[in-house]
Order: structure tokens, then sequence, then C-alpha cells
């Protein structure tokens, strides 16, 4: 789809993919730090730049069925997480269009 | 031989008759000569004769005898014709100056008698003299009398004489007569005292060669004193001293206006395309709107292309992580024009995003990411890679005095670096992240576009309505709705590095190309605009509009025969729209994937070319050695070649030329 840059961030903390430093996103965009992901301890973030989404499909985790993109790093196509398209149950309607980093594949960047 | 005789008598009889009657044998024998040169070969030579041996003492008397026998010819009015706007007197005094300067002297004498209009007074002509013979006494003594009535315009007109003394005196190595000059000449004349400072300062001038590239002047044997004189010009009405060449000087300003008018204009304006006989006008016929070829080797979309300054080669650069260097024959003729591959160049672990031709073209500079690599353009083989940046590099430019190149990268720094790859230099403190760069080729100005930060991320509310395929997201709408960046163009003195100007901008700025006289930058802004930067003035002079650019990095170029053009790609936005009574289905359909052709000067847009695939048309490249031909690249992977429609194929162009037929490595074309 053309050529893009990727985008860089501001602010006092910084995530970055642990690979290649790709800045990811910003500790103002966290909303939750009770996540757990494949390696672990994992982010929920209200966005997330710099990422390729993959194709939805739909995954039973502990709070209910969801309909789900795992996501990479634009530049070195590491796997860091996943973004919810769907919750199926309402309680956890919230997430959807947000976004989930793997604590492990973060690095702090400036 | 039987039709010579007739001829060559009625050539001479022409001749006497017109010397015993009109008077001026020349004029006469000129015009009889061409037409008997047309219908006999022979006529002309013979009449060429007579011509010549009336014109050695006789025509003298027979013109003066002419002269004083003319009868003035009385005409009602002052004007030329029935408008009002040219006055007679004005218009017969611009030909006899012009017949004269092409040395027409006895038409000029004649028109002059006739008329009864004379075309400058004796003193001026005494004056013009004494400028040009450096008799300076007698030019200053002339000057009051040429209606030089303001008593501080007659101070400034003296003093320009005197410097000009000055100057010659001091060329001449007679230093103590300079010295005399100035001190009771010009001083008294100047209210300026730096102006006398700078002056007396070049008597330290070591030889006149340091002399006159001192003080900007090129001596007494150059064409200082013609430039005196129309210095001079502004002090003297232009009734009393027409300024020079005037006829001519209007006939180039209606050249300009031709040319400005002329919408598809891609001829050269000499002596055959610009006649003052019709006005001058190019047909959109013989406009490069037709893709004459297709060169589709690249397995990825193409982001960039670059020609060579012998306009003989390309060099593309594609996601696909390679450049390639594509031979393109000079044959004029599309069909029969080889183009094909020289070099594929592998060695880039990345996508390439820059590639830019060393000044001899022997070797090519591309950016992958924080790389920089230099290929031998003879070769093909990587000759240097650069590891330096610590983010994508984004622009690569060779400098103009061929003693290297510089690099720029979103990681806030410009580079320099010689022409064998070995750094020379860092730009610190850059407070943006470089996103493209040129140099004007007159090495006066750096242009640096880019963006002072991004804001943090916050929702992603609407990303679903408007997300693209999600084969190719790139999560980049999920940036909508975050505070406005700090979009920034920054124009630097490139010697000094100091910072001329820095603007903030409202959109993003993905690319910057500067014009051949250094005056203009051209930067894409999105959205959707590209800005036309007046450098010298420092002001923002055109915007155009119609192609399309939201979150991609699109590059306009100048074009054209004499840089009238501005042409840009456009983004091919994909839009999607959910058809609900057939199920969950999305429609996708491409908004833009032409190529956009602009005229420069007015901003009106010429052309909108269809042709490209899906995706954007991410770059366009005017070849700088053939007018007519320019190329664009795209995310259809294929790079198309622009020229006018082939005389041969009569207006319709069925299908493009197939280079696949050609062999392996050959550019391929789709019907």
């Amino acid at each position: 789809m053309g050529m893009k840059y990727r985008r860089y961030l501001a602010g006092e903390r910084i995530y970055g993919c642990s690979k290649c430093k790709t800045h990811l996103a910003t500790i103002h965009s966290m909303i939750s730090r009770a996540f757990n992901g494949q390696h672990g301890r994992a982010y929920l973030f209200e966005g997330v730049v710099n990422v390729v989404e993959g194709e939805p499909n739909d995954r039973q985790m502990t709070t209910g069925n969801h309909t789900v993109r795992d996501i990479y790093c634009v530049k070195c196509a590491t796997t860091l997480g996943w973004k919810y398209d769907r919750a199926y149950e309402s309680s956890q309607r919230y997430k959807e269009g947000k976004y989930i980093l793997e604590r492990n594949l973060l690095v702090d960047v400036q | 031989m039987h039709v010579l005789h007739p001829d060559q008598a009625s050539a001479s009889s022409v001749s006497i008759d017109s010397v015993s009657e009109a008077g001026p044998s020349s004029l006469i024998l000129d015009k009889a000569g061409p037409f008997n040169g047309f219908t006999n070969g022979n006529g002309f030579i013979v009449s060429k004769t007579n011509s010549s041996t009336n014109g050695s003492s006789p025509m003298r008397n027979g013109n003066l005898k002419h002269i004083s026998s003319i009868a003035r010819v009385s005409l009602p009015g002052t004007t030329l014709y029935d408008d009002p706007y040219v006055d007679r007197e004005e218009f017969v005094r611009l030909v006899m100056q012009s017949l004269r300067d092409v040395g027409y002297i006895e038409s000029a004498a004649t028109l002059e008698a006739e008329s009864g209009y004379s075309l400058e007074a004796t003193e001026v002509t005494e004056f013009r003299q004494y400028v040009l013979n450096a008799d300076w006494a007698n030019a200053e003594s002339l000057l009051s009398q040429l209606a030089v009535v303001d008593e501080e315009a007659l101070w400034e007109a003296r003093f320009l004489i005197g410097r000009q003394k000055y100057l010659e005196l001091l060329e001449a190595r007679e230093t103590t007569v300079a010295l005399q000059v100035l001190r009771n000449e010009l001083a008294p004349l100047s209210a300026n005292p730096e102006q006398l400072h700078a002056l007396s300062s070049l008597i330290m001038c070591s030889d006149p060669e340091d002399l006159r590239r001192r003080a900007s002047w090129d001596g007494a044997s150059g064409t200082s004193r013609q430039a005196l004189l129309s210095d001079l010009q502004d002090f003297i009405p232009s009734t009393t001293m027409i300024p020079s060449r005037r006829f001519a000087t209007l006939l180039t300003q209606s050249r300009h206006y031709q040319r400005q008018r002329c919408l598809y204009h891609n001829t050269p304006m000499n002596a055959a395309s610009f006649s003052l006989f019709s006005d001058h006008h190019c047909d959109r016929e013989g406009f490069p709107r037709v893709t004459t070829t297709i060169l589709d080797v690249h397995t990825d979309e193409v982001w960039n292309v670059a020609w060579s300054h012998d306009g003989l080669r390309l060099a593309s650069a594609s996601k696909d992580k390679t450049a390639i260097i594509w031979r393109i024959g000079s044959d004029a003729e599309p069909s029969s024009r080889e183009c094909m591959v020289e070099f594929t160049l592998r060695e880039h672990s990345f996508p390439v995003g820059a590639v830019a031709w060393s000044l001899d073209d022997s070797i090519l500079a591309t950016s992958a990411e924080n790389l920089i690599s230099l290929w031998d353009t003879k070769t093909g083989k990587c000759i240097h890679t650069v590891d330096s940046h610590s983010e994508t590099v984004s622009a690569l430019v060779w400098l103009p005095d061929g003693s290297g190149f510089m690099s720029a990268s979103l990681d806030r720094k410009i580079s320099s670096w010689d022409m064998a790859g070995k750094l020379r230099d860092d730009w610190t403190g850059v407070p943006i992240r470089v996103t493209d760069m040129a140099v004007a080729p007159d090495m006066k100005r750096l242009v640096t576009i880019g963006v002072g930060y991004v804001a943090t991320p916050t929702t992603a509310d609407g990303v679903a309505e408007s997300t693209p395929p999600p084969a190719n997201n790139e999560n980049g709408t999920a940036m909508s709705g975050t505070r406005p960046s700090d979009n920034r163009m920054i124009v630097y003195d490139l010697k000094t590095k100091t910072v001329e100007l820095s603007l903030p901008t409202d959109g993003e700025l993905t690319s910057v190309k500067i014009s051949a006289n250094s005056q203009f930058a051209l930067i894409n802004h999105a959205p959707d605009e590209v800005h036309l930067w007046d450098l010298t003035e420092g002001r923002l002079a055109r915007k155009f509009t119609g192609q399309r650019q939201g979150h991609h990095v699109i590059r306009s170029c100048f074009g054209g025969i004499d840089c009238n053009l501005v042409l840009s790609g456009s983004e091919g936005e994909y839009s999607s729209q959910r058809i609900t009574c057939l199920g969950p289905l999305y429609l996708y359909y491409c908004l833009d994937r032409n190529v956009y052709v602009w005229q420069l000067d007015t901003g009106v847009l010429l052309e909108v070319l269809p042709g490209h695939g899906m995706g954007s048309v991410n770059s366009v490249a005017w070849n700088p050695r053939n007018g007519g031909m320019f190329v664009s690249c795209s995310d259809d992977f294929t790079i198309r070649i622009w020229e006018r429609l082939p005389c041969d194929t009569g207006g319709a162009l069925s299908s493009v030329r197939d280079n696949g037929m050609n062999g392996k490595g050959k550019g391929k074309v789709r019907p």
C-alpha cells in the first residue's frame, strides 16, 4: 500500500520492539497491566503504532470467546501480541479495538 | 540558360529603375534578389553582383541625393493604427534603433527622412560614444544636458561614471590617479561612507583579476561600460535615450507571455519554434501522456525512481529489497528502443527507499532502513555499505560540486560523506526527524522536511470502519484522532549551516525537490496538496491540488522542457463498504492511481493520466536529457515510461510494447 515511514512517539516512557527497537506505544495509552499472554505478563493499550495486523480468528480465552488478530512488528515481523476485534461476552466489550503487547517482547526506547 | 537571360535583364532593369527613381539601390536590390533567387537560382547571384558594384561609391551618392530628395510623409494623428496605445513616433524610433543595430544604416536614414522623427538627439549619440570610449570628462559635462533634471539624480549618475573611471584606473595600475579620483571626485558625491570604504579597499587588490572579482566588475575590455550605460539609463528619460535593444526587449516579453500561455509547452523556445508571424503554441498531441513501455520486473511495490544524469539509465527502488539499474536506449522510436535490466542490486536486507546517482553517474547510492550502500554502476557491485544512522535513511543527495553526498535520516541526523563513502561531517541538533532533503543546484541552500515529534497514540475509535484490507493493514489509521504533530520545513544555509527558515506545516511532508534555477522547492504535503515554495522570497508561491495523499510517501517532481511542469503520483486509497444484503462482504475500490501533471506558472491541472494498477503511484521522474519523457512507479510493481503518442500508430495506441519477448531480464509489458 505504498511507502510509509515508521511512526515515532514522544513521552516519558516509550515501549519498543525488543528485537528492533521500533516504537510501539507509550505509557499514556496503557489501560491495564493485568493481562496474560503466551510469554507471561501482557499490557492492554488504547492504541499502538508500527504494527501489521493478521487475519481475524476466534479464540477461547479465560474471559470468554473473542475475535482477535495477531499483531506483528512492521520492521522485523516479530509477533508482539494481538488486537481485539470483538468480545462475545458483553462484560468484555471494553477490549474491542484495543491492543495487547507482551511485556517480555517490549523494551524501553527513546 | 534560356530562363536566366530574361531574369538577368529584369533584375538589372529593376535596379536601374530604382536607382534613378527611388534612391537606395541596395534596398530595392535586396528585395529583388531573393525574388529572383526563388524563380531562378542564378538570378540571385546576378542581382547580388549588381548590388555590390552599385554599393561602393555610386550608391553613397545616390543615397545622399535620395535622402535629401525624399518627401516627408505627413500622417494624421499621433498613433500607429487606430488603437490609442501605440505612439507612432515611439514605434518608428524603435524601428530605426533596430535597423541601426543590425547595420541597415541607410534604411534607418531613409525612415528618419520619410517620417520626420529622429532616433535621438546628437548629444545622446555623443554621450554614448563618450562612455564607450571612456571619455569621462565629456560624458560628465553632457549629463546635465540630457534632461537629468533632479539634482540628486545628477549626483548619483556622476558617481556611477566616477566609479567606472576609478575602477578602470585601478585596473590599469594607475593607483595614484585612481586615489585622486576617489578623494576629489567620488568622495564629495557619495552620501554613503560604506560605499566609499568598499571602493577604497579595492586599492589593496593584488592584481586586475582580483580587482574584477572583488568588485564583481568585468573590466574596461568587458561589458562594464555597456553596463554603466544601462545603469545611467535610470537617470535619463527613456524618450531622450531609448534603452538599448528596446524592440528586442519587447519581443522577449511577448515570447515569455506566449510561453506562459502555452499549456502543453514542450518544445525549446528558439527562432524555429517562436515565429514573429504567429503565436507560439504547442500541440497536446506532442505532450508525453501515453505509456510507451512498462518495466515489469520488480516483485513488489516500486517506491522510488531516479534518472541518471545522462538520461540513459534509470534506478528504481522497491519494497522487494532490490534496486534495479535499467538501461533505457536512446532510440527516439519507442518500438525499437531497447529497455533492459542492467543490474539488479540484491544485497539489501530491507526494502529500498532512496536511490541517487553521483554527478558522473559512476556510483549509485541506495538506502534500505538505516543502511547506505554505494554501488559501482559499471559492474553492479556493492562498493561500500555504511551503518551510521540509527533509524531509516530517508534521503540521499549528491552535492552539485562533486565533493560527495549527504544523507538524512529519521534519527534526526544529517551526515555528509566524501566520494568514497567516508564520513566528513555530522550535522547535530537537527530538530526534526528528516523525511526528505534536497540541495539547491547553486549550493546555497539545503531544504529539509520532517516531523518534530509524534503525539501519544490514544484512541482506536473508528478504525473498524476505515480500515484498509486486512492483509495490508499497517494500523496507521489507529493514529487518527491524535494530537497534531509538529511537521516542519527547515531551510539551511548550506555553508554556514544556519537556519534560514523554519516553518511549521499543517500536514505531513513526504518529499522535497528543488528546481534547476534553485528558486523553488516542491514539497508534497498531506493531505492532498503539493506546495511550491519560493526559496529566494521565503514564501509559499503556489499549491497544486487534485491528487490524493494521505498516509503514504508520495513524491512529486519538476518536469517539462524548461522546468515548466509539476508532476506527482497519487495515493491509491482503498475504501471499504459493507454490503449488508450480501452478508459480510467487503467491497474494496481504489480511489486514485493516476499521474497528475500541472503547469508550474499557473497551477492549472493539465493531465490526469490513468494506467497504473491497484495502489499508489509513489514517485515520478522527468528524464533530464529527453524533454519528452518521464517515468512513474507504482504499488502495482511496475514502472511506466510516458511519452508523446507515437506518430505511426495514427492516434490509437492499442497496446504498449512488449519487452518481455526480448529475453530474460528484460522489462515485460501487460496489455
